[in-house]
């Protein structure tokens, strides 16, 4: 009789949350003994002084451990946890986890542990973000190995999501911090695809640089490592470049909607310590129309009316890509802002090139006529010099999908090709031999289905209906019709916010959960560690449980389901 | 040089088609002029002439001018104001409201008194006058309730430039009523629960919308927020967690705060359906509870209904929504009535014996009239989903009110019936469609209602359609409505705001708006929501909210 409620609670126990880590790591073992936090517990870095530990590991460090004790996660079952602290009578207590870095720092003076930051800024194919955790039930030390700081950031990261809160007893803000499954075994958890990404337009709409920091801290929470960062389009230019003022002077919505150079070194830097590098996009010749209140004499139709013949979207405008002062003050920007960003990769953008806007600008056809070349020769050459010059400061070009399929332009070998019109062209994409994200709007774009933002479009829809679900999402194959050897090229893939119907005000309840999704099947692969296929049905309770402990750290992830389904898994499927 | 004046007066025409005066919603006779006008620093809000000043008037009075110091809200043009500043500048000073009572009350009631008034009672209208050479506004009603609506309006009428609210169109005259009584808006607090600041924060955005009743959801099958005195049970063993719970103490401040803001509070216990969560503590009185599959037990999970052919049953559902009704000062209480499953009785051995010959119908049938009877003991007035009436021919008392939610296209059959009847259909004006499936392992579900209902698409709603004018009186008025499966308060603000703001202006300014011509307009009160807290989303890129029209398709 009193094994009874026993028995049934550590059945529900493994029946009702698996294990709930987003995303799931490569391979996972598990036990079913409780484990408390000590209040004494601590994280030290083996073999190397804290001191000497670099900066930005410390900062993880040190999160970690406020974490522990600020998330206050009750687990997703029916009563929070409550019956967990009853079930186990005698649980260890952990109070140490080690940190080993290998191979060790040697005992030598100047013997140094590489930075998060160094690792992160090497080329997207070159970082080790592998790891491996064991957690042992009695309360002997935890351990993380890895071969880079980076690698002991990810590994933190699973460890903060094996904690849980429960209050003690009905005394309102005493509890203990405790897991469930020890012990926990994570040998060599590394992501499939080194590019999770997620992208975010502050053009459309602006966002202050704290909106941009929670959301790092977001991503950095699902181990997303590209920050894609659509900064300027043809609304708004908010990013100040000291060679260029007069672009954010009179191209930003207002003097306070800015990015500063410190306010980008300060989100780099942010970034970086947190595992993600930044990928920033200039988009061009197309999307520019805002550099006409500063330099009308570059811009092609500029406002023309009606928009939609001249621009997917208002205002039109575009770089006269066929003038060589165009080129010229186009080399100039784009190496005045890639040369203050230490990262690998930088984006020229590239696409919703409009034909019709530079066949009714006089000043283009002149250039073009005098130079004898057509619209695309020009324009291949135009995307020479510019890639040229980004090149010449040591990164990888990024493109848009029609660079590669649409335009005759020369590419370089190591040019990395974002797929976004459909999924269906990220095979094209690889026929060619350029390197993949996905990015496709039919699976990863988080704005669609919000109804059309264009004005007097009495209730039409989104052009990229319907919603794309995180269910939608999470059934994308990044190698569906790639041969074996195309497969290579994928480097991975992101969720997109576009902002014309997003702001501060919704900009954690569009994103998130729902880009957790992208951040799994990139770092999982296909299979979870049990070897059987990734599922909506298996993934719901874990998203779940990402979702309530974004929450409780202050992202506003959205609600997926009632609470009581929430609590309940499997109950409310269909 | 006339010819030059007529140009600058059209100048002005097309700045006030734009965000010149931003009023949401759009009083019914609104006439403005071409003159700055600037609020003087020492400004107030004068009373001397009403017979009495209510305190919650009195605090509304506060808030208004609360407002016209911390809104700080630029205009909705490139240079956000800038080139106004001399205008500005050389302003005359606005430097008091009078506010009037035409009425021939000797004392003025209260908002909380009026707010909660039989609906087809109330009196909203006002008329605002805002001269242009400096001299006193006065606003004029004979209700608290209209001097309210009118002080509203007053909070909306102005920009700031450099620390000072100003308007460029004065003089402004404005006579304005609403054309229908019920301006509503639905909240789900059961799906996902909403802790009481977040409700308060949605009444003062209804308020600013002269939105007049929160239809409270308050419970259904998943939990039992509400602490209802002699059932305390339901709540301890129903509500999510001990937290996530209204107590009468909660009720009362919500209520009150409604009140205080013109806003009725009609709570909703939806029976006999959506009640599989009262099984936690009554098992005896529920059937078909948490059958498995869901499907076909109900339209979403957990299965569970009331026993509606049970006597005790019955009993225990009169007494527990009287009691419920006692904690809420309004005229009407719904009792719900939607989605019943048959299926769910049929496969019930104990309602089938209970039955003994009565078809389910008659049953529920006996069931409300005992309910209702209970419930207008207690000087309530039932509302009811359209179901009660189309599907299951329920004698309802002729005062009864019908929400219409399932088509727009059943208005009419409501209306035939005799009925009273409010807009809540799922195809205009349900807030929580086209965000995904959120029923679980269903990857390609869409939600059962897509597409999204954008603002647009709830604007150009008529509520007349088909009515024949006989019928057109039974139009009480409508609302928004956000279903809860999707939604909590980490994303309240934006699922309902701005697009809740569409119905309260089509209820109140009436149909056949022009979704062109109210873009601007907002945009501009969604720039005011955000300046005073509530998380509206923005509906397009700031370029085009600070250039109306050239974002327009045609543009």
């Amino acid at each position: 009789m009193k094994l009874l409620p026993l028995f049934i609670s550590s059945l529900s126990v493994s029946l009702r949350s698996a294990n709930a880590l987003w995303p799931v790591p490569r391979n996972l073992e598990k036990g079913t003994s409780h484990l408390l936090l000590s209040p004494s517990f601590d994280i030290q870095v083996e073999g190397v002084a804290f001191s000497d530990v670099p900066g930005d590991l410390q900062g993880a460090i040190g999160r970690t451990k406020t974490r522990l004790w600020e998330d206050r996660l009750g687990r997703l079952v029916p009563g929070r946890g409550q019956s967990d602290l009853q079930a186990s009578a005698a649980p260890g207590s952990l109070s140490l986890l080690t940190l080993s870095i290998k191979p060790p720092p040697g005992e030598g003076k100047g013997a140094k542990v590489p930075s998060i930051t160094s690792e992160v800024l090497k080329d997207v194919s070159a970082r080790d973000e592998s790891y491996s955790l064991h957690v042992p039930a009695d309360g002997a030390p935890a351990r993380i190995s890895a071969n880079s700081s980076l690698g002991l950031l990810r590994g933190l990261g699973t460890f903060e999501q094996l904690w849980y809160w429960a209050e003690k007893g009905g005394e309102a803000g005493t509890g203990v911090v405790y897991m469930h499954e020890a012990p926990v075994v994570v040998k060599d958890d590394r992501p499939a695809y080194p590019y999770r990404g997620f992208m975010l337009d502050t053009a459309r709409n602006f966002f202050p640089v704290p909106d941009i920091k929670r959301t790092l801290d977001a991503m950095s929470m699902v181990k997303m490592s590209q920050f894609h960062w659509h900064v300027v389009d043809s609304q708004s230019f908010p990013l100040e470049v000291p060679e260029f003022p007069e672009l954010a002077q009179k191209g930003a919505y207002s003097e306070k909607e800015k990015y500063s150079t410190q306010d980008v070194q300060d989100i780099v830097k942010y970034a970086a310590e947190r595992g993600i590098d930044v990928l920033m996009e200039i988009d061009i010749p197309g999307h520019t129309a805002i550099l006409a209140e500063s330099h009308p004499e570059h811009i092609a139709c500029l406002h023309a009316s009606p928009w939609s013949q001249y621009a997917n979207e208002p205002p039109a405008g575009q770089l006269r890509l066929a003038s060589a002062a165009t080129a010229d003050f186009t080399v100039a920007l784009i190496s005045a802002i890639a040369s203050r960003l230490p990262g690998t990769l930088f984006s020229t953008g590239g696409d919703e090139i409009n034909q019709n806007c530079y066949r009714e600008d006089a000043q283009t056809q002149k250039d073009l006529k005098e130079s004898g070349k057509t619209l695309e020769q020009a324009l291949d050459g135009f995307t020479g010099r510019v890639h040229e010059a980004v090149r010449g400061r040591g990164k990888r070009v990024v493109v848009w999908e029609e660079m590669a399929l649409e335009h005759q332009v020369g590419l370089a070998n190591d040019t990395v090709v974002m797929v976004w019109i459909s999924s269906k062209n990220a095979a094209k994409v690889a026929k060619k031999g350029f390197h993949v994200v996905h990015a496709p709007s039919d699976y990863f774009y988080l704005d669609c289905g919000a109804g059309e933002w264009i004005g007097n479009s009495a209730g039409t829809n989104s052009w990229c209906d319907p919603f794309k679900s995180w269910q939608k999402a999470y059934t994308f194959d990044p190698l569906a019709s790639l041969t074996k050897d195309q497969a290579s090229l994928v480097l991975g893939g992101q969720q997109l916010l576009w902002a014309e119907q997003s702001s501060p005000e919704n900009l954690d309840s569009i994103v998130w959960p729902r880009a957790a999704v992208s951040a799994e099947i990139f770092w999982t692969g296909p299979r979870l560690p049990s070897g059987a296929s990734r599922s909506v049905g298996e993934a719901l309770p874990r998203l779940h449980d990402i979702r309530f402990r974004m929450v409780q750290r202050g992202v506003k992830a959205i609600a997926l389901q009632p609470l009581w389904c929430a609590l309940r898994p499997g109950q409310c499927d269909s | 040089m006339m010819l030059l004046r007529v140009s600058q007066v059209l100048l002005g025409l097309s700045a006030l088609s734009s965000s010149a005066l931003a009023l949401w919603p759009q009083p019914r006779e609104l006439s403005t002029g071409t003159t700055p006008l600037k609020l003087s620093n020492d400004f107030s809000v004068s009373t001397k002439g009403l017979p009495s000043t209510p305190n919650d008037l009195q605090d509304a009075i506060r808030r208004t001018q609360g407002f016209l110091k911390t809104d700080k809200l630029q205009a909705l043009v490139p240079d956000r104001g800038a080139s106004s500043k001399s205008a500005v500048g050389s302003a005359r000073a606005l430097r008091s409201l009078r506010l009037a009572y035409t009425g021939t009350a000797r004392r003025l009631t209260s908002l909380a008194e009026e707010a909660i008034a039989d609906v087809e009672s109330r009196v909203e209208g006002y008329t605002l006058t805002v001269p242009s050479d400096g001299g006193e506004a006065v606003l004029q009603a004979n209700s608290t309730l209209g001097l309210f609506r009118g002080l509203t309006t007053f909070g909306q009428i102005w920009y700031e430039l450099e620390g000072t609210a100003y308007t460029l169109v004065a003089p402004i005259q404005i006579k304005d009523e609403p054309l229908y009584k019920y301006r509503g808006f639905m909240l789900d607090t059961a799906r996902n629960y909403f802790p009481v600041d977040d409700i308060k924060r949605t009444l003062d955005a209804m308020s600013w919308v002269k939105i007049n009743t929160l239809h409270w959801h308050v419970v259904d099958s998943q939990s039992f927020p509400l602490v209802v005195p002699g059932f305390q049970t339901l709540s301890e063993k129903g509500a999510y967690n001990a937290k996530a719970v209204y107590t009468p103490q909660n009720v009362k401040e919500i209520t009150d705060y409604a009140a205080a803001r013109g806003i009725d509070v009609i709570a909703e216990i939806d029976t006999p359906g959506h009640t599989a969560i009262l099984a936690h503590s009554f098992p005896e009185h529920i059937a078909c509870f948490e059958a498995s599959p869901w499907t076909k037990y109900a339209n979403e999970p957990p299965a569970g209904q009331l026993r509606l052919a049970s006597p005790a049953t019955v009993n225990f559902t009169s007494s527990l929504l009287t009691a419920a009704a006692k904690l809420f000062p309004s005229k009407f209480f719904s009792t719900g009535g939607d989605e019943i499953n048959a299926n769910c009785y049929k496969e019930d051995a104990e309602t089938q014996k209970d039955l003994a010959g009565r078809t389910v119908d008659e049953a529920l049938d006996g069931f409300t009239q005992a309910v209702h009877g209970a419930l207008k003991g207690v000087g309530k007035t039932a509302v009811v989903w359209e179901e009660m009436l189309l599907d299951h021919k329920v004698k309802l008392a002729n005062d009864t009110v019908v929400l219409v939610w399932i088509s727009s296209a059943n208005v009419q059959a409501v209306a035939q019936a005799g009925y009273r009847l409010v807009h809540a259909s799922n195809d205009f004006f349900y807030l929580d469609c086209g965000a995904g499936a959120w029923v679980g392992n269903f990857p390609d579900g869409n939600s059962w209602c897509d597409p999204f209902k954008t603002w647009q698409k709830s604007y150009s709603f008529n509520p007349i359609a088909n009515l024949t004018k006989e019928q057109e009186k039974f139009v009480l008025g409508g609302q928004h409505l956000l279903w809860t499966e999707q939604a909590g308060p980490t994303n309240l603000d934006e699922k309902i705001w701005p697009r809740a703001a569409s119905g309260a202006e089509l209820f109140w300014t009436g149909p056949g708006g022009d979704v062109r011509a109210a873009l601007p307009r907002l945009h501009d009160l969604q720039y005011r929501f955000v300046k005073r807290g509530v998380k509206a989303t923005p509906l397009q890129p700031e370029w085009c909210a600070l250039r109306p029209g050239k974002c327009d398709l045609d543009a």
